[in-house]
Parts: C-alpha cells; structure tokens; sequence
C-alpha cells in the first residue's frame, strides 16, 4: 500500500543527491547514533530511576522533567538524520522486516511514552508498576535499536 | 605504513590467524550481533556520560547535586564500559588487519585515550572542590571545559566509529 509513497521518496532530487554523494549519507549515519546517545541516556536516566536505581535520592518526577528536553532533543535529532538515510534507500528498506519491526516498536515506545510512562513519570517513588513500565519502556527502545542496526546490516 | 609501526602490524597479523579470531570472521552472523551489541552498550554507557557532561555543563540535570549523580550514575557507566570493550575487542579481534588498515578506527583509539585522559583529570582536579559547586545552578570552568571536552570527544568516538565500514582512505 505504502510502496508508491517509498518510491516516490526515493525518486525525489534531494534522495538522489545523498545517494550519489559518498560522504553525506555515512556522515548522516554517524550523527544519527550521536542523537541516539542523547535519546538514550533522556530515556535510560528515567526508565533506571522507575526501577529503583540510578538517582534515588530525587524524585520520579524531578528526574523526569530534568531529561525531558534532552530526551526530546535527542528523538528530534533522530528522525532529522533517519528521514534522509529512509528518503535514498526507501524502496529498498520497505521490503526490509527490520525496517518494519522497528516503525512498530517505535510507534509502541512513543504510545508508552504519552501515555502509561507519562503517568508513571509524574510519581515520586518507584513502584511495583513504575519498575513494569521502566522495563518495557527499556525493552522496546532496545529492540528498536537492534531492528535499526539489523536494517543497515541486511538491507 | 610507517616503520614504528610494524611490531603493532605484527601483533595484528599474529592474532589474525588465530583460530577462533578466523572462526568469527568466517561466521555470518557472529559479527552482526556483535555489532548490535556494541551499539546497545554504547548508548548505556555515551548515554549516560552526555548526561554527566549535561550536568557539568550546568544545562542539565540540574536538580541533582552532581555528587549524587556521579555515585549512583558511575556503576552503570561502567557496566556499559564494559560491555562496549568487550564487544568491540571481540569485533577488533575476529578482523585485526581490517582494522589495522582503517584511519576511523585509529581515530577512534585515539579519541578514546584523549576522553579517558580528560575524565581522570577531572577527577583529580575539579571533582576535588566539588563540596563548593555541588548543588550550586551554575557550574565553575573546569567542570564546564570537563563537561564540553567530554561530549565532544565522545562525539569523536561514536562518529568515527561508525565510519570504520567507509575507509575511504585506505591506502
């Protein structure tokens, strides 16, 4: 359904001009896992503090509202430098699975992230619950990057 | 290659026919996951230290004394040290003369060594008056220079790293 929408992408000027360049789509990979550095330590700092360790002697929240901009630095640095590497190799990485599992796991992590996490972030002390929901926010943000490694990997 | 460096060249090559250094060359899916490893412990480990350097900077985590942070925040930069050297050894060991030929990968060691030199300096000296900046809003020089050295060479690190597969400068 989407293909159409990939190839189209794929056919614009500008992907056309990073796949024709030899530097640019490497250096926009290597940026794209500095983002990914940020994101994760927004994101590790909090899930650790919902299991109970990292900084245990601040709040839920206080930890949470500290990482918060870090963490949506790092996500919006992330798409920046992931939307070109998709853009030049678009109808390729649609029939990528790896491709594929990562959108979703994304799309879960993002959902958690607005919704049940959110809650759990307003908190103050970790909790039977806030531990379940900072070891799946920490699994699925795993797994996205597993998926991702894997595209560059097997595409 | 430089003359100096012909005993490292040695060394490299002499590892490179290891038996088990061949095996995970020749194996399809040993280095892959190694790989994936290696960028799994990269973000608990740079992840963690960039919030540090955050905080040293006096732009984030402020509301953590930066005591608290370095205490209950250094376990797990170690744990991803940790895992990230074993990974990457283990990757640097399955193809020695791959690496030995690659100017990221050098880069890369080197870059390491400068960021290592500046966390232990920061340590010997600005940690030692933290007492008087703990919980302060801003932060002095010395833990404002850690804090920016730190990221920046970290940057160094992971984009040259990255760049390994490119080598476009090889010989």
């Amino acid at each position: 359904m989407l293909l159409p929408f990939f190839d189209w992408m794929n056919a614009l000027p500008v992907s056309q001009a990073i796949g024709a360049s030899i530097w640019i789509y490497p250096l926009v990979q290597a940026i794209h896992l500095v983002f990914l550095a940020l994101f994760a330590g927004g994101i590790i700092i909090v899930d650790l503090r919902l299991l109970g360790f990292g900084l245990r002697s601040k709040s839920v929240a206080e930890v949470a509202r500290d990482a918060r901009p870090w963490m949506v630095t790092g996500f919006l640095g992330l798409v920046a430098t992931g939307l070109p590497q998709l853009m030049q190799n678009a109808s390729r990485e649609y029939y990528s699975e790896f491709f594929w599992y990562k959108m979703y796991l994304i799309a879960f992590g993002l959902i958690l992230m607005v919704t049940v996490r959110r809650k759990m972030t307003q908190g103050t002390e970790s909790t039977p619950a806030s531990k379940v929901v900072g070891l799946v926010s920490m699994a699925i943000w795993t797994g996205v990057t597993i998926n991702a490694r894997l595209i560059g990997l097997f595409t | 290659m430089a003359d100096f460096m012909m005993p490292l060249r040695n060394v490299f090559q002499w590892v490179s026919e290891f038996p088990t250094s061949i095996a995970i060359r020749e194996s399809l899916f040993f280095s892959p996951y190694l790989t994936v490893a290696h960028v799994i412990s990269m973000c608990l480990f740079a992840g963690l230290i960039v919030m540090m350097d955050l905080r040293l900077l006096g732009i984030g985590n402020m509301s953590t004394p930066f005591s608290e942070l370095q205490k209950r925040l250094f376990p797990w930069q170690m744990l991803g040290m940790a895992l990230s050297s074993v990974t990457g050894l283990t990757l640097a060991y399955s193809d020695p003369m791959r690496f030995y030929v690659n100017i990221f990968f050098w880069t890369k060691m080197l870059v390491m060594v400068l960021a290592g030199i500046n966390a232990v300096a920061f340590h010997f000296i600005t940690y030692n008056s933290v007492m008087t900046w703990d919980s302060r809003a801003t932060t002095p020089f010395g833990a404002k220079l850690s804090g920016a050295l730190g990221m920046v060479l970290w940057a160094i690190v992971i984009v040259s790293g990255r760049l390994i597969p490119y080598n476009w400068f090889q010989n």
